[in-house]
């Protein structure tokens, strides 16, 4: 099983933060919160600036205005490298280098911090129990692993130094529905394991619902609501919540 | 360490001046100006005087620079190029005392006639003139539709096809620059009707020319000299006495005469100057296969090592220009400029810094070199998809490593594809380093085209294209071996 965290989960802080993109605001003067060890689910039509969000969290974008912090400091270009190593992040595709297998591309950060090879493949070993991957695909190439296996290869890439945080954007996106399915419960199941900082993007309500309590909904780069499943049902902030919720057809009886 | 670098980049930079020994006798691309460059080597030889003879080093301005820049010691030359073409401030009808003085401020001295006046003329085949009635330059201006194919320099010297065209009022449109040992061919095929050629040419009865009257005296004399540097006087006295005795022993007829030997009847310069001169002519030893393995050798150091310097600057260049827009726009446009450098003029321009040789070569050949591997490497570093560059920031990896470990394996196809188009290029240009005196495939075309010889010609020519489809062959070989296998395996969905 992994190993126990090396330190305290990260905790994330938005402060009026916003971010333009040749004009247009795909982040607009949000504040918000993740505590240590919680999961959120952050989610919106695309182009509602939750990926850009993500990316303000890893010093990946730079805020026009407001102040990212992490453990209460803000978020400084000397820390990004300590910072980002602390932090796994996945993407939709899983954004594996096409040049190195599978095994080469969980390597890369642990040979660069001067890890043995033997802890490296003990390490991914274990991270292939915990995410269910076959035997020998990790000396495959990306370009010879299936969808699932790409993003079971990302979330490990992801998880080799037992980071405080997983941050996640759109990481089933792009697979077809069963496996799709079957992500969804072993991430949770993941997620739950780790008692990590999770904060994940997706479009899904139902996913949302299914990976975490809390719901952040976006639209133009700003807030619309935060809160519970429930809340977002019963309470909604303005009729455009309804309106989102109500268009996801999928929603499953299982979830809160 | 430093001092070893500092050696080697003295040995690099200063090939010649650092050798001081045997006295370096230069000749131009004709034949002529190689049988005298020849026949002094063999005398001075004769007076066990160590000498080398560099031949058919291109036109005069190679030669003249090579000479200013010490880089040769001597080198035939005419009276009528020195006061039209090289020198200032002297009168056109300046006679040999006057340039004498003229040249002794820039270190260049200058011998007495060698005997002979080789000087420029306008020549027509016999028919076509006595068809016309044309006896006279001055006849021409009557005959405006008439074609001239002119020698390249000729067109361009003041004291040649600008000044003849005033001072004659010819009306010819049609005027174009040819090779002179090509001109013959194009005149007996009648694709011109009229020629520049030299008083000297051993083609003149051959072809049946006729020789027109200047009748406006406007060619000035071409009397054969040779000049050489100065420090001769306190270097090699004993060479000098040997140039100087050279002086009025070579008359017209004579000259004539060891052209058409070599033009002609495909004697050799070296036997020709050494008949001339009474003397044993060198054993030419070199086989057909000696001499290609030693050109072979010559034109893959003119290609690898200025292939490999290109590749070390290259593309650093290319990753800065991916990395910077501006300064990418900047790179780009210089190493661009420097490919639309037409590639004599680019080995001419190297001769004030390198002198003549294997090094302005190389020098040429790595800056042709730049653009393909820079814009190579660009494409291939700007050509990653944005979010796999940005996960392998999000991984933590510090900017070097993100450079060596991801995003140049995910270039390298591109960047060796440059490589390769720069390698095949070199391959070709580098024949045109023989004419500064580089060796190498180019030699035997060089050679060929001004004997008109085409197997000679072709003795170039088929090493080089071979060698061009060998660099190709390996090339893709390597490419294959060092693509990571991971870039050349298409996706699965």
């Amino acid at each position: 099983m992994p190993n126990p965290s090396n330190g305290s989960p990260e905790a994330f802080e938005l402060d009026h933060v916003s971010k333009r993109y040749d004009g247009v605001m795909a982040v607009d003067e949000v504040s918000l919160n993740f505590p240590a060890g919680s999961t959120t689910a952050l989610i919106g039509s695309s182009g509602s600036g939750k990926s850009t969000l993500l990316r303000l969290l890893l010093g990946l974008e730079w805020p026009d205005q407001g102040q990212v912090k992490v453990d209460g400091r803000p978020l400084e270009n000397g820390r990004v490298l300590e910072l980002r190593r602390r932090v796994g992040y996945v993407i939709q595709d899983g954004g594996l280098f096409p040049h190195l297998t599978a095994l080469g591309n969980l390597a890369l950060l642990p040979h660069h911090l001067g890890w043995s090879r033997e802890r490296i493949r003990e390490r991914a070993e274990e991270l292939a129990a915990l995410t269910h991957l076959p035997q020998g695909v990790l000396q495959r190439y990306p370009a010879e692993l299936s969808g699932g296996q790409r993003q079971r290869v990302a979330l490990m890439r992801g998880l080799m130094l037992n980071p405080d945080a997983l941050l996640l954007d759109e990481p089933l996106g792009a697979l077809d529905p069963i496996v799709r399915h079957e992500l969804q419960d072993e991430l949770k199941h993941i997620f739950e394991q780790l008692g990590k900082t999770v904060i994940v993007v997706t479009h899904d309500i139902a996913e949302a619902a299914w990976f975490a309590d809390r719901i952040v909904l976006m639209r133009h780069g700003k807030v619309v609501q935060d809160g519970r499943l429930e809340d977002l049902r019963r309470h909604p902030a303005e009729p455009f919540v309804t309106q989102f919720v109500e268009a996801q057809r999928t929603l499953r009886e299982s979830s809160p | 360490m430093k001092r070893w670098i500092a050696m080697l980049l003295a040995s690099l930079l200063l090939p010649t001046s650092l050798s001081a020994a045997p006295v370096r006798i230069g000749s131009k691309q004709f034949t002529e100006s190689v049988i005298l460059g020849e026949i002094a080597r063999l005398a001075a030889r004769q007076a066990d005087i160590p000498v080398t003879h560099q031949r058919e080093l291109g036109g005069t301005s190679i030669l003249w620079s090579a000479l200013e820049h010490g880089d040769i010691d001597a080198y035939p030359e005419y009276t009528g190029t020195l006061t039209h073409e090289l020198l200032k401030n002297v009168p056109p009808d300046a006679d040999i005392p006057t340039l004498r003085a003229a040249l002794r401020p820039l270190g260049i001295g200058i011998t007495d006639s060698l005997g002979f006046d080789d000087t420029y003329a306008i020549g027509m085949s016999e028919d076509r003139a006595s068809q016309l009635g044309i006896a006279r330059i001055s006849d021409l201006a009557q005959h405006p539709a008439l074609r001239f194919g002119f020698s390249n320099e000729f067109m361009d010297r003041t004291d040649g096809w600008p000044g003849l065209r005033q001072r004659y009022a010819l009306p010819q449109m049609q005027v174009r620059g040819l090779d002179h040992a090509l001109s013959y061919r194009a005149l007996a095929s009648h694709v011109i009707d009229a020629i520049d050629l030299y008083s000297t040419d051993a083609e003149i009865p051959y072809y049946h020319l006729r020789v027109l009257e200047d009748d406006k005296h406007y060619f000035p004399h071409y009397e054969a000299v040779f000049l050489y540097r100065l420090a001769l006087e306190k270097d090699a006295p004993a060479f000098l006495d040997v140039l100087k005795k050279l002086s009025g022993r070579i008359d017209e007829e004579a000259m004539r005469h060891m052209n058409a030997l070599v033009k002609l009847h495909g004697e050799k310069e070296t036997a020709v100057a050494a008949n001339f001169l009474g003397v044993p002519p060198d054993v030419d030893g070199a086989g057909l296969a000696s001499r290609l393995l030693q050109r072979t050798l010559e034109h893959l150091k003119l290609v690898l090592i200025s292939l490999i310097a290109a590749v070390l600057l290259a593309v650093p260049l290319g990753v800065f220009s991916a990395r910077s827009k501006r300064l990418g726009h900047v790179i780009m446009a210089a190493s661009g400029v420097l490919q639309t450098i037409p590639s004599l003029a680019m080995f001419v321009f190297m001769i004030p810094f390198f002198g003549i040789g294997t090094w302005p070569a190389i020098a040429a050949l790595f800056l042709y070199s730049l653009l393909p591997i820079v814009r190579n490497t660009y494409a291939g570093l700007v050509g990653i998809p944005p979010d796999l560059r940005e996960s392998a920031a999000a991984l933590g990896l510090p900017r070097g490593v993100r450079l060596r470990r991801v995003e140049l394996p995910m270039a390298m196809r591109s960047i060796l594809a440059g490589v390769k188009t720069a390698a095949v290029i070199n391959v070709g240009t580098a024949t045109l380093g023989a004419l500064i005196g580089a060796g190498g495939y180019g030699q035997p075309i060089v050679t060929g085209i001004r004997l008109d010889d085409i197997g000679l010609i072709l003795e170039g020519a088929v090493p080089a294209a071979v060698l061009a489809l060998l660099v190709q062959g390996v090339f893709e070989g390597v490419e294959r071996w060092l693509t990571p296998r991971g870039m050349r395996i298409e996706a699965r969905d």
